[in-house]
């Protein structure tokens, strides 16, 4: 008798168990859910912490590329920098956070390890409204395109009419792209897919007769070989992939901070303000405009206004004076950093301002620097 | 009168069916967790397939007897597809493991210092080394080590070797004397599978006459004889259904014949290898596991040494062999899914491309998942009637 009632007694703990287990399952699916929405001041996080943290890939040349125990460098890493001399007055101020791995980029933004994301990373419509990031102005204009050996007879995909045997990086949308846009020229084409390193091996082995991935992904990978004279990157892009720094969500003040140096970086090259020139064009503006952008006054007057500086963003006009003192302009970065790999006459990373007769049909610069007034 | 003993009820943790049922009750409440948790957390409702009837937008390579364009077809197809070169090589690497196996198996065994050392060196060196980093390095063999394109090496202009793979002459149908288009060769294929089902009912019989009388029937070289003769009277009969295709060199790649792509050559041949190191060993221990008295036994009725593994030594070796081998063979299959490192687009290749572009990981593993396990248990279901057919006739 005791022991029907013990077995009973135990009966019901087990099945306590269970709805015990199954209630915590229920109640846990419940939260996870945002909260109200507040507005982030990453921009006094940073002046509290005094130290920038970029999140950047350190692993591909040209962009972000980390060598032995120095900071990395290239392109991208010149926009952390100059995001930390606008904010900090210093552009060694920035702690260089590995966001190299691409599946947890993002994490890192929304967790708040790093304050912005400068990794090479494309605008697309999914990740603004999915993500919990917002995307700046676009720093890099790049497409998915072509690498061909240095003999070969193929100068777009136009040429590739014999059946070429090409590598493609798979992984995003690479290989559908390569199929669309061969679809549409009605040419056959034998694809080869596989990871970075692999189709990189077998592209410059001879095993393909093109390699196709993004253009800045080609262009580093290729710079980084013993023999980069061996092979031609294609000046055509069958796709788009606009890289910009990305931020997070619900903070836009410091979005529009990170907005404006990229632009102003860019208006500084349009306005022919250098890292060399920049402090005697601060100390005796040859106009307007320039006074404007580096936050200085015109012939003695009041100093130029363009914004920034209220209340409501807390940084001094002369932010990017500071920039440019420290990285200079844009078209100083691009030539410093990707300017010998990547040439940027006619491509879409030359000011819009540039002389397009010498360009192919449909190519030449967009960059265009928003007004600061 | 004595008192019957009074027994203090034992306290409820001490009683083992108490325990037992307590621990059963808070491992199916985990494992119940864990199943909702999971439930809850992939949204069942959200589960679908309808995903792979969508085109799947890019081309599938290394295709071999099939022409699917990816542009225009479904996921489902090219997945297929892809199934098919996964098992084009699964079944290439069975055979070849097996024989080579076999052989490096026996010649470890040999009395000869050289033969055996070398044996040991193939099995030592392939058994213990990562099989991901082998195929590897055989893929950079064959595309860094061989010639381009434009300097093939070529022999009697029907062998083709470079980088983009070995060329040789291929069959292609004809429509021979009857016009009957590609069915011709249907025809002939049909005429093959019963002349080779006639050739083994003959060599059934021939052995039942040898094993009555006594004398000696020849049953192979009939059943081979009926079926060389067989074929080339049929071949001869309907006027040649296919004929031999030399390879050329086109502009930047083979024409016709047969091309052996080196992302299928270098998986084959690194899966074959690696797989052959082991089945070697299995071969030999499953020699070394038979009593020294069989070999004792037929060294005194006078058979060769070729006699004496052939008729009496691998039969017997063959029962202890084939639960071991079908691990092995199960194996191929499985680590055949590294083919990607090779360029090589197998299914599930295939599938992270899909995975990739339309997120759906976990529909697409449970598809992977279940094509593995199909196969694995099509592959064992096969070893085992081998193994009850081996086992009762040796009994």
């Amino acid at each position: 008798m005791t022991r029907m009632k013990y077995l009973r007694r135990a009966a019901l703990l087990g099945l306590a168990g269970i709805i015990a287990a199954l209630a915590l399952v229920a109640c846990s699916s419940d939260d996870g859910d945002d909260g109200a929405m507040v507005q982030g001041d990453t921009l006094a996080e940073i002046a509290d912490r005094d130290e920038l943290n970029c999140g950047v890939k350190q692993t591909q040349a040209l962009f972000g590329l980390k060598t032995g125990d120095g900071d990395p460098e290239g392109f991208d890493i010149e926009f952390c920098k100059a995001i930390a001399a606008a904010v900090l007055n210093d552009a060694g101020k920035v702690n260089y956070v590995d966001a190299s791995d691409a599946s947890i980029r993002f994490n890192l933004l929304a967790d708040k390890e790093i304050d912005v994301l400068i990794r090479t990373t494309t605008i697309t419509s999914s990740r603004d409204s999915d993500l919990k990031v917002d995307f700046a102005q676009t720093t890099f204009y790049t497409g998915q395109g072509f690498a061909v050996h240095a003999g070969s007879d193929y100068n777009s995909t136009f040429d590739m009419n014999d059946n070429p045997t090409i590598c493609v990086q798979t992984g995003t949308t690479t290989e559908q792209n390569l199929a669309d846009h061969f679809l549409e020229l009605g040419f056959d084409f034998e694809a080869l897919g596989g990871s970075d390193a692999e189709t990189l091996d077998a592209f410059t082995s001879g095993r393909c007769d093109v390699w196709t991935a993004d253009q800045s992904n080609l262009a580093s990978s290729i710079s980084n070989l013993p023999n980069p004279g061996d092979f031609r990157i294609l000046g055509q892009l069958i796709s788009k992939e606009p890289l910009a720094p990305g931020v997070r969500d619900y903070d836009s003040d410091f979005k529009d901070l990170v907005n404006w140096i990229v632009h102003g970086l860019i208006a500084a090259e349009e306005a022919g303000v250098t890292q060399g020139n920049v402090a005697a064009m601060a100390a005796n503006p040859p106009n307007t405009t320039i006074a404007r952008l580096l936050g200085v006054s015109f012939g003695g007057g009041e100093i130029a206004n363009h914004g920034f500086g209220s209340d409501s963003t807390p940084i001094d006009p002369q932010f990017i004076q500071r920039a440019i003192a420290a990285v200079g302009n844009y078209g100083e970065i691009y030539e410093r950093t990707v300017g010998d790999a990547v040439p940027r006459a006619c491509s879409l990373n030359a000011l819009w301002s540039e002389d397009k007769r010498d360009c192919p049909p449909g190519t030449g610069g967009i960059l265009y620097a928003l007004p600061y007034r | 009168m004595a008192n019957p003993p009074v027994y203090e009820p034992v306290p409820l943790i001490y009683r083992e069916s108490i325990r037992r049922f307590f621990f059963q009750g808070a491992f199916v409440a985990f494992v119940v967790l864990v199943l909702a948790f999971v439930l809850v957390r992939i949204n069942i409702a959200d589960f679908t397939l309808g995903f792979l009837n969508d085109p799947a937008g890019f081309q599938l390579s290394n295709q071999w007897l099939t022409d699917i364009d990816g542009s225009i077809e479904s996921r489902w197809t090219v997945y297929f597809g892809a199934v098919w070169s996964s098992l084009r090589v699964v079944l290439v690497c069975i055979a070849a493991s097996t024989v080579i196996g076999v052989v490096v198996g026996v010649a470890r065994l040999s009395t000869n210092w050289v033969i055996s050392r070398l044996a040991m060196l193939f099995v030592e060196l392939f058994r213990n080394t990562p099989f991901y980093v082998q195929i590897i390095i055989w893929y950079a063999i064959i595309t860094f080590g061989l010639p381009q394109i434009d300097d093939a090496i070529g022999i009697i202009d029907s062998f083709f070797i470079s980088n983009r793979g070995i060329a040789i002459p291929w069959t292609v149908p004809n429509s021979g004397l009857w016009d009957l288009g590609d069915w011709l060769v249907g025809v002939w294929v049909a005429l093959l599978i019963a002349l080779g089902a006639a050739a083994m009912a003959l060599r059934a019989r021939r052995h039942r006459a040898e094993r009555a009388t006594g004398k000696p029937q020849y049953a192979n070289r009939w059943a081979f004889g009926l079926f060389a003769v067989g074929a080339l009277a049929g071949y001869l009969l309907l006027g040649g259904p296919v004929s031999m295709d030399r390879p050329f060199i086109g502009d930047n790649d083979y024409i016709e014949g047969m091309v052996i792509r080196p992302e299928f050559a270098s998986l084959v041949f690194g899966l074959t290898i690696y797989t052959a190191a082991f089945n070697a060993e299995i071969v030999r221990a499953s020699i070394q596991a038979l009593p020294r008295g069989q070999t004792e036994a037929a060294n005194a009725v006078g058979l060769s040494t070729y006699q004496r593994l052939t008729l009496i030594i691998l039969p017997q070796a063959l029962r202890q062999m084939i639960p071991s081998i079908t691990n092995q063979y199960l194996n191929v299959w499985k680590n055949s899914s590294v083919a990607f490192a090779v360029l090589y687009a197998d299914l599930f290749a295939v599938a992270q491309i899909f995975n990739n572009k339309v997120g759906r990981a976990l529909e697409m593993f449970i598809v992977i998942i279940i094509t593995y396990m199909l196969v694995s248990l099509i592959i064992s279901a096969v070893m085992n009637i081998l193994n009850r057919r081996v086992a009762a006739a040796e009994r």
